[in-house]
């Protein structure tokens, strides 16, 4: 309560800033008073908006549509989109967020569904994007009176509804995983739809990347073979958000020349932002305050000010958390309606609805999220957006920040950096993120072990001849392996599908394993699912014990049914939050190939991924202390991999390092270094391909402390110190983190040299002193004088593994 | 194996010539978290350039890692020695056909089809037809080997059957189906309404030939029997049917679901034994069908009689 006081009292004292402002007086009323605490403060300058008049060409009925929808004049990015989309071409629009991409897409589609009873297909990449994208064209499509049916077809679309969907759908919005599984492998059903199919409308395509990417690509490799067969060639419009190669990212997902669209002629105001670093509360040990604190105080301010403000955080308690702080302040009176709403994974999609609905209507004052709030669902328009957090890229960073702003007027943008070792550089290299290109979206679709996957539900769909290809390649020897699995039947010339199974099925585009859990109230009797949550974060979240909150509403789970997938809760009024206790090891199960490796050796085999939730703490509100553990029973979470991994023997290290702890430190920041140049090596997305460090014989692992040094895991989860291990026998691991691998790790153990001397060049031609993000990792600022750096730990280790200078 | 795997270190060495899809050919380095201090495109030769090279396709490599994903390859059966017999005679390359007639003098002219909400129809215009199939799973995937059919033909009750025995020949099996069908006839089926018919679509929508299905009448005799009967027998399918009402008991029968295995082995070079039990099967398939018809025909009459005793029993009280 005293802390809750306390921070009342901070209130008063920010209410000096607290009248109305803008972006601008508050970013400076901001850095003068808390000048200390502002790494960085710059502005992203606005521009005018360019207009045009609807173009003469577009059909009657729709520029009537557009007119009593309010829509009088487009921007001229909407009118180049509508000149390429006519011209033929394929189309990529690139612009800022909330630039009215929607409408580039929506001119030429309802045009050729009026003029000619065209049909189109849109992918989102979620189901809620795809309900929005709906609601959107049934409005214009009241004012105009325009008779175009729009519908959802996704998991959820009721068996009779389908067949009408099927027929009578002019635009069927749709995501890549029901393109995969429920529209492709049924496409005869689907028949008049592809025989009228002019475009094919993919929205957030920075979405697509690594192995998610490459299987889009797949997909649309197939697309494009039953779109073939039905004798036609689809137009195709994609949009994406800022990303270092938007264009070849689209080129790459379609296999075919783009037009590229990126000036956007949507006015937009000034964005003014501070990098914003916590005090010092602590100079002899080098502690600064909380993230948190300074998120809650600046995002305080901002809506004191009148501002409507987002929080994005890093994490789904920590929205539940930040909801709270702010909710203590705004919503005491539980009779008003809400002014702080949380939006994250994990909630009911009718609560997002809500949610997004209030957000509109202008109800909601701030709100907390987490990336969901990334992607475009529309939630009108913000004066300041503030990052608990660097959200891990410069390209998401930008996405985040563009929430703000409302056409002309100044928006503020706040990025807070917490103690990590990352957020820290970036703070003393703000350069980082304000002179570096956003990062580059990758793509690897003939990766082998995807394209047999693909080649396995093409083959479903339609057979193959002899000589067909599937992307740039034969598909012949991936045909040849099918037969010899007995999927297939080769006839003369053709391969036939011949087994009884659906192959889509056993396929999944995401690395999201099935079967949420529902989160079940029983609270004074009653049997209400109160939250939906996905497989991967129920045992970090729903364990017995644990405070699972809901607009920062405390529920205690009860009792988890692990099978069931359920877990039952009641409501309950505590002054703690809860945060399981999880670490991660790896064992070697089989080694299939291996080879020297300078002074060590390069394997290359099967691994077991283990994830435990050991226990959990019980954090109390506000003061943050610790008070109290919980034991956490729950099956291990278990991933068969395939890996390749690097060891030293003992004897080597104990000579060429001065302690273990060196030789740790060098182990953490080569496999950086290493996984830094696989991503590139095999254009995965760094959460597809993981790095871990640990003992080769599975007994420890280890991790960078918030310290900056190698911090090693005993089996049962408690601490070790390295010098106390009987064995010393420190491995790289890279893994592939997907059921079974898919394929990533086979191509980095026959380029294993390559890599090593890769990495070692990456880090001696860094220009940083001690080591960065861009070689060994972010070091912090007291390591930049030690007199052995992380760097050159790392660059000893690589060496020894073979890397040429 | 040999031929394949040279085949493979082709395509691997052409691979390697060729610059990949032209993702991130300008990328300087592609760090996950943050780019490195550098502005701009890197100059083409950069070390991260000669690194993005595309996959090779290394056959044993892909096998292993399918396996460990699927763990596949059951072992194989010892050869031994079997008959490759199929009956019937061959009427297009692949392409069999089977007829059997059997007398039935008595059937009656006009089928009364209240009890599936529809008027009549002449004897002469229904095809009962059966489809036995490569699986269950259903989409573009699952395909008939073998359709039979059943009608009333110069006094009696005659069964043509066709089947495949390459799949080249699906396409003059769907031809030769359609030739048995025109505008008036009347199919008859057991859930074929969900399954036979919506199959055979997907078939000839495949092959680009017109559906000849489309627009017909179909009876589907599943949903009367179960209507009737749902609270009577304890299942519905169609060899309880068979019992209860026709007094039919299978021998020796092959189940419907082994009829994929069935045709599968004959196709691979197997024995025939099998195909020829699905043949029997099928036959006994469309057979039952014509009699479960005239069983329903009768429902309507017999209903009216019992509801005319009952309120005779009614006057009486």
């Amino acid at each position: 309560m005293a802390a809750y006081l306390t921070s009342r009292l901070t209130d008063e004292a920010d209410s000096a800033l607290a009248t109305n402002h803008d972006g601008s007086t508050l970013a400076r009323r901001l850095s003068d008073k808390y000048s200390d605490r502002v790494a960085t403060a710059f502005t992203v300058f606005g521009r005018e908006g360019q207009f045009v008049p609807l173009p003469d060409n577009l059909p009657a009925g729709l520029s009537k549509a557009l007119t009593a929808h309010g829509i009088e004049r487009l921007y001229s990015h909407q009118q180049e989109a509508w000149e390429a989309a006519r011209s033929g071409s394929h189309v990529l629009v690139s612009t800022p967020t909330a630039s009215g991409k929607t409408l580039c897409y929506t001119l030429p589609v309802i045009a050729s569904v009026l003029e000619a009873g065209a049909k189109a297909l849109y992918l989102f990449p979620t189901k809620a994007l795809a309900q929005d994208q709906v609601a959107e064209l049934l409005e214009l499509n009241r004012a105009g009176d325009l008779g175009v049916k729009a519908f959802t077809f996704d998991g959820d679309t009721p068996g009779d509804a389908r067949q009408a969907i099927r027929l009578h759908g002019d635009v069927v919005v749709s995501n890549p995983d029901m393109l995969h599984q429920a529209i492709l492998p049924h496409h005869t059903k689907w028949a008049q739809f592809f025989e009228n199919l002019r475009y094919v409308v993919i929205d957030e395509i920075h979405t697509y990347r690594g192995v998610f990417g490459s299987h889009l690509a797949n997909v649309l490799r197939r697309l494009k073979r039953i779109c073939a067969f039905y004798g036609v060639k689809p137009q195709f419009i994609l949009c994406s958000a800022t990303i270092g190669n938007a264009t070849e990212h689209a080129q790459a997902l379609i296999e075919d020349e783009v037009a590229t669209i990126t000036r956007s002629g949507a006015p937009s105001g000034d964005k003014h932002i501070l990098l914003w670093n916590p005090p010092v509360i602590n100079p002899d040990l080098g502690l600064r305050a909380s993230a948190r604190s300074q998120t809650n105080l600046i995002a305080r301010v901002a809506i004191k000010a009148k501002m409507k403000t987002l929080v994005f955080a890093q994490s789904r308690l920590m929205v539940e958390v930040l909801t709270k702080y702010l909710k203590d302040v705004f919503d005491h009176d539980t009779r008003l309606p809400a002014r702080i709403r949380a939006y994250r994974g994990g909630y009911l999609p009718t609560e997002r609805r809500e949610v997004e609905r209030a957000m509109r209507a202008g109800n909601v004052d701030g709100i907390v999220s987490t990336s969901a709030l990334e992607l475009g669902v529309d939630i009108g328009s913000l004066d300041a957006v503030v990052l608990n957090g660097y959200p891990g890229s410069i390209a998401a960073t930008w996405q985040r920040f563009g929430r703000a702003g409302r056409r002309q007027q100044p928006s503020l943008g706040v990025l807070v950096a917490t103690s990590a070792p990352l957020d820290q550089y970036l703070m003393r290299h703000p350069a980082f993120l304000t002179e570096a290109t956003p990062e580059q979206a990758r793509i690897q679709p003939d990766q082998p072990l995807i394209l047999l996957d693909h080649i396995r539900c093409a083959a479903f769909e339609l057979p193959f001849v002899a000589g067909d290809a599937f992307g740039p390649d034969d598909a012949g020897p991936y045909l040849q392996v099918l037969a010899e699995a007995e999927v297939l039947h080769q006839e003369g010339e053709r391969w036939e599908w011949i087994a009884d199974s659906y192959p889509a099925n056993a396929v999944s585009l995401r690395s999201v394993a099935d079967g949420n859990f529902v989160v079940v109230d029983r609270t004074e009797g009653r049997q209400t699912i109160i939250a939906e949550v996905d497989y991967s974060a129920a045992a970090l979240t729903l364990y017995e014990g644990a405070i699972h909150m809901i607009q920062s509403v405390p529920y205690q789970v009860e009792k988890l049914d692990w099978d069931g997938r359920k877990a039952y809760c009641t409501r309950t009024r505590v002054d703690y939050y809860t945060d399981a206790i999880d670490y991660t090891k790896l064992k070697e199960l089989e080694c299939f190939d291996g080879s020297k490796a300078g002074e060590g050796s390069a394997r290359h085999g099967e691994v077991h991924v283990v994830r435990r939730v050991s226990g959990y703490k019980k954090i109390r509100y506000y003061t943050h202390e610790n008070i109290g553990y919980g034991p956490v029973n729950l099956p291990d979470q278990e991933l068969h991999s395939t890996a390749v991994w690097w060891q030293l023997p003992q004897t080597v290290l104990d000579e060429a390092f001065r302690s273990r702890q060196h030789a740790l430190d060098g182990f953490l920041g080569a496999a950086y270094a290493l996984h830094t140049a696989a991503v590139v090596a095999v254009m995965a997305e760094p959460r597809d391909l993981q790095k871990a460090v640990g003992s080769g014989d599975g007994g420890w692992s280890a991790q960078v402390d918030a310290a900056g040094r190698g911090q090693i895991r005993a089996q049962d989860g408690g601490l070790a110190l390295a010098d106390a291990l009987e064995r010393f026998l420190p491995t790289v691991y890279l893994y592939d983190n997907f059921p079974g691998g898919v394929g990533l790790s086979e191509p980095l153990f026959r380029r294993a040299p390559e890599l090593v001397t890769h990495a070692l060049a990456t880090i001696e031609g860094c220009e940083c002193k001690a080591g960065c993000p861009a070689c060994v990792g972010p070091v912090l600022a007291a390591d930049e004088n030690r007199e052995e750096t992380p760097r050159a730990l790392a660059a000893r280790v690589l060496r020894l593994l073979g890397a040429a200078a | 194996m040999s031929d394949l795997a040279s085949r493979l270190a082709a395509l691997r060495k052409q691979a390697g010539g060729r610059s990949p899809a032209s993702v991130g050919a300008d990328s300087s380095a592609n760090q996950p978290g943050l780019s490195p201090n550098k502005v701009g495109p890197a100059p083409p030769e950069s070390p991260m350039n000669r690194l993005l090279q595309k996959p090779g396709v290394d056959l044993a490599a892909l096998r292993r890692m399918a396996g460990v994903r699927e763990r596949l390859g059951q072992p194989r059966m010892p050869p031994r020695t079997f008959s490759r017999d199929v009956p019937g005679e061959e009427i297009a390359p692949g392409l069999r056909y089977l007829e059997q007639r059997y007398a039935w003098p008595d059937a009656p002219s006009e089928l009364d089809l209240t009890f599936a909400r529809l008027t009549s129809a002449r004897r002469e215009h229904v095809l009962h037809f059966d489809t036995e199939t490569t699986g269950l799973a259903g989409g573009t995937g699952t395909r008939a080997f073998m359709i039979g059919a059943a009608d009333w033909h110069d006094g009696g009750l005659r069964v043509r059957q066709l089947y495949i025995t390459t799949m080249a020949a699906e396409s003059a099996m769907l031809r030769s189906f359609a030739d048995w069908i025109d505008a008036d006839t009347v199919l008859v089926s057991y859930n074929g309404k969900s399954y036979d018919a919506p199959l055979l679509a997907t078939r000839y929508r495949l092959a680009r030939m017109t559906n000849p299905l489309t627009g017909l009448t179909h009876v589907d005799l599943l949903h009367p029997v179960r209507r009737r009967y749902r609270q009577v027998w304890e299942n519905c399918k169609m060899q309880t049917a068979e019992r209860n009402l026709l007094r039919i008991v299978r021998e020796d029968d092959l189940p419907g679901s082994e009829a994929p295995r069935a045709w599968l082995t004959y196709l691979r070079g197997g024995s025939s034994g099998d195909l020829v039990r699905v043949a029997a099967h099928n036959l006994q398939d469309v057979r039952s069908l014509s009699g479960l018809l005239v069983e329903a025909h009768g429902w309507a009459a017999l209903d009216a009689r019992h509801a005319q005793e009952g309120s005779l029993h009614g006057n009486e009280k």
